[in-house]
Order: structure tokens, then sequence, then C-alpha cells
């Protein structure tokens, strides 16, 4: 093999599996999905704005946090199916014939999931500056959306990722990210009782999503400054680090079987 | 010359399912071996540990010089098509050629010059720029032996290639694999369970049953080792037939005599002769003697298929 600079096996990965998920049309399928659900969401909250149910803070931040919101779902869909999904379609065996680490492959894979969430916040700007710019906060959720939505979408790919090397099937790996995701967003529907005094502050700050969907809330809504509350994304911070490093650790036994068995 | 497989009391277990037990065996370059066996007998398993996708529970080996215990250097010394196959179905010939090129450490020009050289070889020039999941059976495999030839490896592993192929489909990628061995020098190793493909393109087989290496060697030897019966068709007159059945079956080394219902005088005679080479002479003295004149012999070599079953106790 000669002629050129090789490249590092987790950059071939990565080319691939964005073609995969940019040509192949499972990206522009969700980009579509994602674009109706905000359409919806925009128009709901424009209307609400124009009766004077919502202030127009509100409207922004409500569309910062679904975009972060739905920006994690869209990277965990992805992530569930990196491994799970090669060894359903029987694909998996011959990429583990490659010489390449396991660990460059689980990187790879990651990074192309982690591809739906810029595309997505892509997708949300012009959204956010309809509704943001007559009140001045468009550049103070375009910060905020990136920082959190990053935050969550390396979490969320790395949780995506970790049981997709684990799960017997797609479905499962699916299924099972699904149902972790919503547990997590859960307490954003507690009652607003229930999110009051130490236990319910712990549990706010604890959970990463719920930490970041807060975070959007206090900058755009109660328009409090950038740093005054970055408490809130230590939680996101470690728990993105945390499950990247797990991923990763995790990858280096990535085999035909679920869970690593060799 | 240094063997290009050397596996020395290789085993595998899956819990406590042992999968392979006891493999042992040397391959050199060039060779193209046939590894046999009935279902289960651990043929993919076999392959899997070679090719360093599943760990041994024990024994060692080493492929192309470079010890199990460096599967990565391994694996860039092989070329696989594995018993899937794995064939992203969005993906063309062309590109997932070049995807595997550059996984094995290739530039982007070098990987694009292998893959067009390699779709031209096998014969799938034409259908380049085709999603693979418009390419027939038979397509397929030929671009998954090509792919398993664009790093140029030393040993290539073949897992079920003809499985599923029209005879002419099957004809064409056994040409492949020889070609391959004769052309490149690289060692093939071809599981299969079809004891034809082995006949047609190997010069060396491996069988296994239960785990085990029951035999290994060229397609002559296993035969011989099998001490496989051996059969002679004697054709005398009709009327001399039964009185030649009753001499015949008088013959030290001679087994059952059957005579043909349909074909008075002709007689189907078991040569079958333990550790010794089978030899009719001793038969058709014996006819002689008795004043019969045989009007043919034809005799019927052992076939691997014959050794193969009576290996693995399918007789």
């Amino acid at each position: 093999m000669s002629g050129g600079r090789a490249a590092p096996g987790w950059w071939v990965v990565l080319g691939q599996e964005l073609r995969d998920v940019w040509v192949g049309g499972r990206g522009p399928a969700l980009m579509f999905a994602f674009s109706l659900i905000l359409s919806a969401v925009a128009y709901l909250v424009a209307t609400n704005t124009a009766l004077n149910f919502l202030e127009q803070r509100e409207a922004v931040g409500l569309i910062v946090q679904v975009s972060v919101a739905m920006g994690g779902v869209l990277v965990v869909i992805a992530a569930a199916d990196a491994i799970s999904g090669e060894r359903d379609r029987g694909t998996l065996e011959s990429l583990l014939l490659a010489p390449v680490p396991r660990r460059q492959i689980a990187a790879g894979k990651l990074a192309a999931a982690l591809s739906l969430w810029p595309a997505a916040f892509l997708v949300a700007l012009p959204y956010v500056w309809f509704l943001g710019h007559d009140v001045g906060v468009v550049g103070d959720a375009v910060v905020v959306g990136l920082v959190v939505g990053t935050l969550l979408a390396l979490e969320l790919g790395a949780l995506g990722l970790v049981l997709s090397l684990f799960s017997g099937s797609n479905r499962v790996s699916l299924a099972l990210s699904l149902f972790v995701l919503l547990a997590l967003f859960a307490p954003t529907q507690l009652s607003a009782g229930a999110q009051q005094g130490w236990a319910g502050d712990l549990m706010l700050r604890a959970n990463p999503l719920t930490a970041g969907v807060h975070y959007v809330g206090r900058v755009l809504v109660d328009g409090h400054s950038l740093g005054r509350d970055a408490d809130l994304l230590v939680a996101p911070a470690v728990a993105a680090v945390a499950l990247a490093a797990v991923a990763l650790l995790a990858a280096g036994r990535m085999s035909l079987r679920p869970g690593g068995a060799r | 010359m240094a063997a290009a497989v050397v596996a020395e009391r290789v085993g595998k277990d899956y819990g406590a399912v042992c999968a392979v037990s006891d493999l042992s065996f040397e391959v050199m370059p060039g060779d193209v071996v046939g590894v046999l066996g009935r279902n289960g007998a651990g043929k993919t398993t076999s392959i899997r540990v070679l090719t360093t996708i599943v760990a041994p529970t024990r024994g060692r080996f080493a492929v192309a010089g470079v010890p199990h215990t460096r599967p990565d250097e391994i694996r860039r010394r092989i070329g696989v098509l594995p018993e899937g196959g794995g064939y992203p179905g969005r993906q063309t010939g062309e590109e997932h050629l070049v995807y595997h090129a550059r996984l094995h450490g290739a530039s982007r020009p070098a990987a694009r010059a292998a893959a067009a050289a390699l779709l031209a070889e096998f014969g799938l020039a034409d259908r380049a720029r085709t999603p693979l999941q418009a390419y027939s059976l038979g397509m397929r495999r030929r671009l998954g032996i090509a792919r398993a030839l664009v790093n140029e490896p030393a040993v290539v592993f073949l897992d079920e290639p003809t499985l599923g192929l029209d005879p002419a489909g099957r004809r064409g990628l056994l040409d492949h694999v020889r070609a391959v061995a004769a052309g490149r020098g690289a060692a093939v190793l071809l599981s299969t369970h079809l004891l034809d493909d082995v006949e047609a393109c190997c010069n060396r087989v491996l069988i296994l049953h239960h785990g085990r290496t029951v035999a290994a060697g060229t397609v002559a030897e296993v035969v011989r080792l099998a001490a496989a019966p051996r059969t002679a068709v004697v054709r005398v007159t009709p009327d001399a037939g039964a009185r030649a059945a009753a001499v015949l079956a008088g013959v030290a080394g001679v087994g059952p005599v059957l005579e043909s219902p349909d074909r008075p005088g002709e007689l189907r005679v078991d040569l079958a002769s333990g550790e010794r080479p089978a030899d009719a002479g001793p038969a058709l003295q014996a006819l002689l003697d008795a004043g019969i004149a045989p009007l043919g012999l034809t005799l019927e070599g052992a076939r691997l298929s014959d050794a193969f079953l009576e290996m693995t106790g399918a007789a």
C-alpha cells in the first residue's frame, strides 16, 4: 500500500459513516422530521406570544430547549444503531477484521452520530432568530444552545454507543436508549412544587438533562448572565466526559457477541 | 519456506461448550486447503479464531509468521471472506473496496487504484457504481473475495464461499480461488462442507469433527488415511455370475460381493483392505483359476467423500 498518506482508522470510519448518514438518506430524513416538529412548536409559541400567553423570551427559551432535546434524541438514535445495527446487518465482522483498533472504530461512529447535532442546530437557527431578534436574545440563545446541546449530544451519543455495544439486537439497543432518555427527561415534567427544596434542587442539578434544560431557561427566560448559573453545567459536562470515556473504554472489547465476549 | 499458518492445539470454549478442542495443522504459502466438516464441526469458529475475531481459549497459532498475541498485526496480513459476507446494501462495489483498502492503511488514491484493479480482475468493473443491494449472490461473493485481497494478504480465509451459488457461479468462484493461490502465492483456507469444491480446487484438506482435527494432508493422503473402501465392478457372462460371486467371496481381502439384479453377470466387489492398499489382483487371479473369464474389470478409487463420511462417522 503506497502512494499518498494513509488516514487514521477513526477518520476513515468517520468518513464512511458520514456518507452513510448524510448521503444514505437517514440524516436528511431525520432533519426533515426535526424541522416539522420545530415548525409546529414555533407556530404554537409564536401564536401564544401574539396572544400574550407567552413572553417572547420564553418562546425563544422553549425553542432552544426543544432543539437541544430533539438534537439529543437524534444523536442517541444514530449512536444506538452504531454497533448493534452492524451486528444485525451482518456487517460487523468485516469491520472487525480490519486492522483498526476497536476504539478508533467506535470513535469514528460516535463522531458521525454527533454530526446530527450541529445539523439540527443549524436547522433551529432561523426559528431562534425569528422569535428572538426583537428581544435581543439571539446571541445568548446561540451560545447557550451550542454549549448545552453539544454536552447533551456527547453524553447521549456515548450512552447510545455503550448500549449498542452491550445489546443483543438493534431493537433492544434503540428501546433501551430511548427509555433512558425518557427517564432522564421525566423530572422536567414534575410539578413546580416537587422541584423545590434541597431534594428537588439536587435532582435538578444531578440529572444532566434537567440541569442543561434549566440552564437554558435561566439564561434565556430569566435573563441571567451566562456565568451566573454555570454550576448547572457541571452535571452535563461531567456526564459527557464520563460517558464518552466509558464508551471508548468499553469499545475496546467490541466483538461479534454483545457485551464484549470474545 | 516458512509456513503461512501454524496452529498448535488451538481450542475455543464458549462457556461450558467446547467449539474447537484441538486444532493443529500447518499451511504453506500457495496451498489451497479445504477445511471440511459437518455443520457444527467448528469450521467457522476455527476461522474466527485464526482471523483474531475471537480469542483462543488455549493453544497457540501464528499467521504469516505473526504470533496470535499480536492480532492487529495478523489482521494486516490476512484477507477474509466471513460466512455472513457483510455487504452494506447502500454502498457501491467501488466504495466498499475503497473503504476496506483505506481501513487497511491505503491512501485514498492507492485505495481507488486497488479497487479498480480488483473490480476488473473479478469481472465487476461494469457494476462498480451499483449499490450492493442490487448485486446477485455470485457477484457479492466475488466482491467479498476481492475485498479480502485489498491488502495483498499472505493468507486468505474463505468461509463457505460457494454456498448457495449455481454450478456456473461455483466453478467461476473456485477458478478465482485457485488464481489467488497460484497468481499471488497466498495460502488459502477454504471452509466448506461441499466436498466437490475441495476436490476441484484444493491441494490439501483438513477435516474437522466435533472441533478436532481428524485428518490433515493432501487429498490422496487423507483418503489413504481413512482406509476408505475401494470397489471393483467385474463383468462375467450372465450364466457364470453366481459361480463367480462364490469364487470371489472366498478370496482373502475381498468383502461382500453383490450381483446386480438388473445386469446379470455384473458383480460389485468390495476391496476393503484395512491398512493395506486395495488390490484387485487376487480376485482376478481367483476367477481365472476357476476357469471364469472376466469380460471386464473397473476399479473405483475411494473418493474424498468416502473418507469424509468415514472420519466423521456419517456413513
